[in-house]
């Protein structure tokens, strides 16, 4: 059974990007009127917006969070050209720009913290095909962060994910959203090298000529292969197994043995996003046709989708007043406070948990057992 | 239906119009935040902001599902059912042979009893609610639960407790009257009446206690007939009660009840023929299934229900000692019988027909996509036992582990997104050899430390499984949580217990400073209680130090208080730039009627105060690197960049007036020990 609950999150226009901390307890949302808003849970399961002030003089397309030992910190992207970092203020709901990363000419894409072992490395990636590598250089003061490292993929970058696996090199891997179907190949793959001190290209899947909008690895869990989801025209989902490592005949680093999943042509034309769940079983897409899907392998490896989600329609604004109908007459007053970067716990017009009619989910891929070929069903 | 099933599709309050798609990004567990995004890519957009005429707000939704787990009732069921897991796993481990098998056996009735509990609890709660729309709900749950028993009773039965001899009959009579209670409730009723005989439920409840092989009540009923001293009826009454009943004859061979049986078939067949009975034609019916006919059990048909009711009824009368592996052959027939009559054949009907053609696999998929959000308990527990007992280990099904693990998994999925559910979680996912782990440390990343108590909990977990960067981390995460709130000491504890040298570091350095500033420490309890863990970096070694000498110096023994801040000053523990907060605190020691140091102690201190002074006064930063590198014979790896910063720090001028103030002291106290310990004896 599903249950829904609408937040209104008042964002004067539209929502790039819904992070959510590593506990689950904070989630942070950016958008194209240049705030940044956190939202916390609270104990009866409501979301209260705790800050929401101006980050950037252009659109913020994603914001994410760090990991929580170093604090509560986010990062944001805009097309302002600039990363920054943000650092909640001890004790205060005030969130406190610690540095703005300026070193990109064009529109910064994306931006992600680097997964934890690796201590605090953020990478963002640019609109000029440039991917930059920053590092604190003390994580107790976050105003300082060096330009570790900064290589060209010689093509747009829309989008950039880190490999989450701690027992192999570093792995990013990249995507560009060039709409030239003949420009090569739109996902790359780049690998640290400890010996060299930089930063290899160590594989282009070929399969991908479309501009690719989102890509993310799933988070490991002890397989021998890293699986990766490329948002395109269709929707791939890669597996990478690294070869056996041999230095001598591999100076470049791994090669991996790459395996197509899954491919999907399932959004109609483009595929937007794509997300994985904590312990990356279920992949969630979304497209040009305004649904989302989820996506789940059985045990057998197969991904197939297991359910569809879809807007019913109802238009935006109405939607909005039935909730501004149903806050309180206090609460309405405290919302209009709150353009002005305050940092009141207002908007909490949520309304109760909507019961949906919908079918029971059951979350169980179908598989191709010969059996089910020639069993009837009716 | 499809012979594929199709992916469920789900609408959402949310708009979808033509410039905005639907977005989404997982929260924890079974969660989804879903929102309107632009249909066009985030370059086309003008970032120059909203001048495109949005004026509405976009709303987000948080959509979760897989929530049925987490109602009163079903935790219960949850909870019951992890202690026999864990139980079950460990008996594995332990056990072997026919006391596995035992166990086994037992673990699947307990299951069983626990659905079944579960059940009546619900049962309850919908006959109390008034609630039209709470008691559909209450109702659908029941129906699962019931749904579930019916399949894993029959899966028990063929997979799990193997009857001896292949006599799977009795057991399947057994099953079908355990879930099949109406002839009973009826036969009740009718006992009641006044007049047995003329309730309008008569024939009908003997019908049904006769197709469930209920002998006994059913001759208890012909009993209560006015004409059951007629010839026909006695006759009836003889053969049920020459009926050969297997229970009654455990000792003999199935070949031997085989052919009593056909003796006592024959003798029924011979009494009908001869038409005792045509007198009575519900008396006649009863004779005919007695023969096993075929046509009977078409009309008798609805009395059963469902065809696999019927399909045990038949076997009873025509094939009693039908072998497990023979059952698949009677199958379609009772389907087609049911079919006729314009019945759709469900999920369950493919389950159990599945079941009773020994196709597990097609049992555990399909149960586990047509149960609801229950069927991963369902699956996971069943699969398991099935496992244990070999029944599809990796001979019998390529994937055999793997699909006991996947399920597991799956249930376990469902758990974590539970505020306490998670620790059952974390127990199943102990016995998950191939992945468990790992999962167990993305979850355990993922889990809200909602208070010191839970963080302590996990911790706990932790350390039972040696996950000791997950340890660490948390104590990190509780650590720099506390700092954050301003609750230094809580924060300290944190890092020593996380062996954090450079938050630690870090933290004691804040803790001096607030000493220099306030003159008084905070957190007492923490510093007076931290034993061999202030031994972790230099800083906490000498902070513990300095409370130990305060605390010797209120209580007065000042002997001591003054070797330790010597020893302190002597061996460099100190950091450079609380030497002068150390030197200050030397003075009233000076001032004691009675001589406290001696001559030797008061040269060091002379000797410190000179060392200080003159860095002091060379304050450059190319001098106070060598200065300090002669001053300091141990390495001061942590606290090299600390020191620096402090020597370079210019004193005040209250400071230089301490300092000569303390000057004066040491020599006043110098000439007062050479007095007193008559070192230089006057000539």
């Amino acid at each position: 059974m599903f249950v829904a609950k609408s937040i209104a999150v008042d964002h004067k226009d539209l929502i790039h990007d819904v992070s959510y901390d590593f506990h689950g307890r904070r989630m942070a949302t950016c958008s194209s009127d240049q705030t940044v808003k956190v939202w916390e849970q609270g104990d009866d399961g409501t979301w209260h917006c705790t800050a929401s002030w101006k980050t950037h003089s252009g659109s913020v397309w994603r914001v994410t969070w760090a990991h929580p030992e170093f604090g509560q910190v986010l990062a944001t992207c805009s097309f302002d050209r600039t990363a920054a970092v943000w650092e909640k203020e001890a004790g205060q709901n005030h969130w406190l720009k610690r540095t703005s990363l300026v070193d990109s000419r064009t529109s910064v894409t994306d931006v992600k913290f680097a997964p934890k072992h690796m201590g605090l490395q953020l990478a963002t990636s640019s609109a000029d095909g440039i991917i930059r590598i920053y590092e604190a250089v003390d994580v107790m003061n976050l105003s300082n962060w060096s330009l570790q490292h900064e290589f060209n993929c010689h093509m747009g970058c829309s989008c950039l994910t880190w490999n989450t696996s701690r027992v192999h090199p570093p792995l990013i891997a990249m995507g560009s959203d060039d709409p030239n179907p003949s420009g090569g190949p739109k996902v790359k793959l780049y690998e640290y090298s400890e010996v060299q001190r930089k930063w290899n290209k160590v594989e282009a899947l070929s399969v991908v000529s479309d501009a690719v909008h989102d890509i993310q690895f799933a988070p490991n869990v002890g397989r021998s292969y890293h699986l990766l989801a490329v948002a395109s025209k269709e929707l791939y989902i890669f597996s990478l197994k690294p070869y056996r490592k041999d230095p001598a005949s591999n100076p470049q680093g791994n090669k991996f043995e790459i395996r197509q999943a899954g491919m999907f042509d399932c959004h109609d034309s483009q595929v937007w996003r794509v997300s994985w769940n904590v312990i990356g079983t279920i992949l969630v897409s979304s497209g040009a046709d305004g649904c989302v899907r989820m996506w789940k392998a059985n045990y057998l490896g197969n991904w197939k989708c297991i359910s569809e989600l879809k807007g019913d329609g109802t238009p935006g604004e109405g939607h909005a007043a039935v909730a501004q109908n149903n806050q309180p007459p206090g609460t309405l007053a405290a919302n209009g406070s709150m353009g002005a970067n305050n940092n009141s716990s207002s908007s909490n017009a949520i309304r109760p948990p909507v019961p949906m009619n919908l079918k029971r989910n059951t979350g169980w891929p179908w598989m191709d057992i010969k059996k089910d070929s020639f069993k009837l069903f009716y | 239906m499809a012979s594929e099933r199709e992916s469920e599709e789900i609408s959402v309050p949310l708009p979808s119009s033509e410039d905005a798609s639907l977005q989404a990004t997982w929260g924890l567990g079974n969660q989804l935040f879903v929102y309107a995004a632009d249909r066009r890519p985030a370059k086309d957009t003008n970032g120059e902001g909203s001048d495109m005429g949005h004026t509405q707000s976009y709303d987000i939704l948080d959509l979760r599902w897989g929530q049925d787990m987490h109602g009163p009732t079903t935790r219960k069921l949850i909870n019951e059912s992890h202690s026999v897991f864990v139980m079950l796993q460990g008996q594995v481990t332990s056990l072997s042979g026919s006391a596995l098998y035992n166990q086994l056996k037992e673990a699947s009735r307990q299951y069983r009893s626990i659905a079944k509990a579960c059940s009546l609890e619900l049962q309850l709660l919908m006959s109390n609610t008034v609630d039209e729309g709470e008691r559909e709900y209450y109702g659908n749950q029941v129906e699962l639960l019931e749904t579930m028993q019916i399949i894993w009773s029959l899966c028990e039965i063929l997979f799990i407790d193997i009857a001896p001899g292949e006599m799977v009959l009795v057991q399947l009579l057994n099953w079908v009257r355990w879930h099949f209670s109406a002839g009973r409730e009826m036969a009740q009723d009718v006992i009641n009446d006044e007049i047995p005989e003329e309730h309008p439920a008569y024939w009908e409840a003997i019908f049904r206690l006769l197709l469930q092989g209920e002998i006994e009540r059913v001759r208890k009923l012909l009993s209560l007939h006015s004409c059951s001293q007629t010839q026909p009826f006695t006759s009836v009454e003889e053969l049920l009660k020459k009926m050969p009943q297997w229970g009654n004859l455990r000792t003999v061979s199935l070949a031997e009840f085989d052919l009593k049986w056909r003796h006592w078939r024959e003798e029924c067949m011979r009494r009908y023929e001869e038409g005792h009975f045509t007198a009575f034609a519900e008396l006649e019916r009863v004779v005919q299934v007695l023969c096993g006919d075929m046509l009977v059990f078409s009309e008798l048909k609805d009395y059963c229900e469902t065809w696999y009711h019927l399909l045990i009824s038949r076997l009873l009368y025509q094939n009693p000692t039908v072998r497990p592996t023979d059952l698949a052959f009677h199958v379609q027939a009772c389907m087609e019988e049911f079919q006729r009559a314009g019945h759709r054949m469900g999920h369950v009907d493919n389950i159990l027909q599945a079941a009773l053609e020994f196709d597990l696999h097609q049992v555990i998929k399909d149960s586990s996509t047509s149960l609801g959000d229950r069927s991963w308990w369902f699956g996971a527990h069943l699969t398991d036992i099935l496992h244990h007992c070999g029944q599809i280990d990796s001979q019998k099904l390529p994937f055999g582990s793997n699909l006991r693990e996947y399920l597991l998994l799956e249930y376990v999925a469902g758990l974590m997104s539970h505020h306490s559910l998670w620790q059952v979680g974390v127990d199943y996912l102990d016995h998950c050899p191939v992945f468990g782990k790992e999962h167990m440390k993305l979850y355990i990343e993922n889990l809200p430390l909602d208070s010191e108590r839970k963080a302590n909990k996990l911790i706990h977990i932790c350390e039972e499984r040696d996950l000791l960067e997950q340890v660490q981390s948390i104590c990190k995460i509780m650590g720099v949580r506390c700092s954050q709130d301003g609750r230094l000491g809580s924060a300290l504890s944190w890092f020593l217990r996380s062996k954090d040298v450079p938050a630690a570091t870090r933290l004691t350095e804040k803790f001096l400073q607030d000493y220099k500033e306030n003159g008084n420490f905070s957190h007492l309890d923490l510093l007076d209680h931290m034993g061999p863990t202030m031994l972790l970096t230099q800083q906490l070694t000498f902070l513990g130090k300095y409370r130990e000498f305060h605390r010797m110096y209120q209580e007065k023994d000042l002997k001591g208080a003054a070797s330790l801040l010597l020893s302190m000053l002597t061996a460099r523990a100190a950091p450079r730039h609380f030497w002068v907060t150390l030197l200050m605190d030397a003075l009233p020691l000076l001032e004691t009627p009675q001589v406290i140091l001696g001559t030797s102690q008061t040269y060091e201190l002379m000797h410190c105060l000179e060392e200080l002074t003159q860095d002091l006064t060379r304050n450059t930063p190319t001098s106070t690197t060598p200065s300090r590198a002669s001053s300091t014979p141990t390495p001061q790896s942590a606290g090299t960049g600390v020191t620096a910063a402090g020597s370079s720090q210019i004193l005040s001028q209250r400071d230089l007036e301490k300092l000569k103030l303390l000057r004066l002291a040491l020599c006043r106290n110098l000439s007062r020990s050479i007095v007193h310990e008559g070192t230089i004896v006057p000539l």
